[in-house]
């Protein structure tokens, strides 16, 4: 009897601290953002010249074992460099941030390059959703002691695919159709 | 070629000053960016033009002054048109200070992106629209200057300094310009 009992206590015993390494591994293998030391920008064309955005806050999680990612922009944080322009793109004919404060990417399937992933996914954009293939290189850094994941690459939307332009703003001989967002992000393990 | 290029200046100047003055008035929007695109790359043009223009001038000696001048009015030319060439250069490039200053890099029509000249600066910008309208208002009064110097060269000094810049007259302009010294008599 008092074997058996030791039996069924270790059989727990293993049994939870199988399910607790399980939940470490689990936790091990999730990167989050280092918003300090990571940048979302983009390019766009206007007026036949590169000009440039930035977005100031949004968080990515990305889990290379689990096969995921996930990133949310706030639409506010945008910023072009010049207050007028930001103005026209906050506002309904562009970004409508009022209306759609967030854009999303979450990958259904993450396939291995030779440097690093293509995640393929839903990128929903102002109000927007399509599938999209984000191509990325992942290396693992030694920054200062700390174990860091960097994960860079760009990729090219079109602009007018998510409605960004509308009324006159459809033409796209004075601001190209073509916006390429460009990441260049340092991720650490965990939360 | 001097006088083609001269002509060449005179029509874009006038279209550059519309379309500035339009660009001006305009509220924001796509037409407005359509019409300051288009008078920064005509301005870029302009500035082409005359460095080309200042070239030729520098490799073929410009017809003599007429003899009938007096060293006041000899000054006053070689003044006005010194400060023609100086706008004609300081016009487009404080333009694209402004830009640069601005944030908005240039392009020539949709075609060659230009570098920044500077880096980003509010206080430049604002100072450069105050000099680049300044200097669009020394223009016309050089421009007002130079038409009119022009005009009391045909009529009332007679002599044929307006006549030579005047298109189907290039042999003859040329042909002065050439034999200036020798024959000035005859241009």
């Amino acid at each position: 009897m008092p074997a058996s009992r030791l039996t069924g206590a270790l059989t727990l015993l293993a049994a939870v601290s199988l399910a607790a390494s399980a939940r470490a591994v689990a936790r091990d293998t999730s990167y989050a953002l280092l918003p300090a030391h990571s940048s979302l920008t983009y390019t766009f064309t206007q007026a036949g010249a590169a000009n440039q955005g930035r977005f100031n806050t949004f968080t990515v999680r990305f889990d290379p074992t689990a096969g995921r990612l996930a990133v949310t922009v706030e639409m506010r944080s945008f910023d072009t460099g010049d207050s007028q322009r930001n103005r026209i793109l906050a506002g309904k004919d562009f970004f409508d941030v009022a209306r759609y404060p967030q854009a999303r990417f979450t990958a259904s399937r993450l396939i291995r390059t030779a440097t690093g992933y293509r995640a393929v996914g839903a990128l929903t954009l102002r109000g927007v959703t399509r599938t999209v293939a984000v191509p990325f290189t992942w290396r693992i850094a030694d920054i200062g002691g700390r174990h860091v994941g960097l994960l860079t690459g760009r990729t090219t939307i079109r602009r007018l695919d998510f409605g960004i332009g509308r009324g006159q703003w459809r033409s796209t001989e004075w601001l190209g159709n073509a916006v390429t967002l460009h990441y260049a992000l340092q991720l650490v393990p965990g939360h | 070629m001097s006088q083609l290029l001269h002509w060449l200046i005179v029509a874009l100047i006038a279209v550059q000053v519309t379309l500035g003055l339009i660009g001006l008035e305009l509220p924001l929007g796509m037409e407005k960016l359509a019409t300051l695109a288009r008078h920064k790359s005509i301005g870029l043009t302009i500035l082409a033009l005359a460095a080309i223009r200042l070239l030729w001038r520098w490799l073929n000696p410009t017809p003599a002054l007429p003899d009938n001048l007096t060293a006041i009015e000899r000054f006053l030319a070689r003044c006005t048109h010194a400060g023609l060439y100086a706008l004609l250069f300081a016009l487009p490039l404080t333009g694209w200070i402004m830009s640069s200053a601005r944030g908005f890099p240039v392009s020539w029509f949709n075609l060659v992106q230009l570098p920044n000249l500077v880096s980003r600066s509010d206080a430049l910008y604002h100072a450069m629209i105050e000099v680049h309208a300044a200097l669009a208002i020394a223009l016309g009064l050089m421009l007002a200057l130079h038409i009119a110097g022009a005009l009391r060269h045909h009529f009332l000094l007679k002599d044929d300094t307006l006549r030579r810049m005047l298109p189907g007259r290039a042999t003859a302009a040329a042909r002065c310009g050439l034999a200036a010294d020798s024959s000035r008599n005859s241009c």
